[in-house]
């Protein structure tokens, strides 16, 4: 048996709390998965194609926190 | 945002809200942080932890209406926390009506309370989400600030 998929929700401040709380979910998704990616030894540049982003973007929002956590080193 | 006329107990409650943001690893401070950052404060009588507990209860039920589950995703590196969180829309906007507040009461100065006002003057969002599920008494806080 399959589960109905999900629809949004009739209220409609349940669906935009939804709204937030997705894009937290996804924030932290991506701290988890570029924090992987670099621990694995991906480059900064293969992250960044990955996601669609650009390198920039991507070293400028979680470059900080790896190499503070050791995970990153140096260069880009 | 002016802080010129904020007390020490308002700007200590900013501060502790940008703790609250950094802690939690978020890159922006939203008024939830203001809400437990003052709920921390003995004098408001809120259970800090009692909130917590509805801020993350009220991200588990917005992510189970759409068929999502909150899932584990914790990195060991922390969150994207700045040392300079900023401050995100909802955040500004508790404190710009603080400020509206106090203008209107005829109040000089802005206070630790002020914040509290303007932060429950939302009438949407996650803050009185996670004060119904807390079931705090809106009506009676507000009249008790």
């Amino acid at each position: 048996m399959i589960a109905a998929p999900p629809t949004l929700p009739d209220d409609p401040a349940d669906a935009l709390a939804a709204v937030g709380a997705l894009r937290r979910l996804a924030d932290r998704v991506e701290d988890a998965a570029v924090e992987r990616a670099i621990a694995d030894g991906w480059s900064w540049a293969d992250v960044a194609e990955a996601l669609g982003v650009t390198r920039q973007a991507v070293h400028k929002k979680h470059a900080r926190r790896l190499h503070r956590a050791g995970i990153a080193r140096g260069g880009r | 945002m002016a802080f010129e006329r904020f007390t020490g107990d308002a700007r200590a409650a900013v501060a502790a809200a940008r703790e609250q943001a950094r802690t939690s690893g978020r890159h922006a401070v939203e008024s939830e942080h203001l809400l437990l950052a003052l709920a921390a404060r003995p004098e408001f009588g809120l259970d800090a932890s009692r909130l917590a507990d509805a801020f993350a209860h009220e991200e588990e039920r917005s992510l189970a209406a759409i068929g999502l589950a909150a899932g584990e995703f914790e990195s060991g590196a922390g969150g994207r926390a700045r040392r300079e969180p900023r401050f995100a829309t909802s955040s500004k906007l508790a404190l710009q009506r603080a400020v509206a507040i106090a203008a209107k009461r005829g109040d000089r100065r802005l206070t630790a309370g002020h914040v509290l006002l303007g932060v429950l003057a939302a009438e949407h969002g996650r803050v009185p989400r996670a004060l119904q599920l807390a079931e705090v008494d809106v009506d009676e806080l507000r009249a008790r600030i």
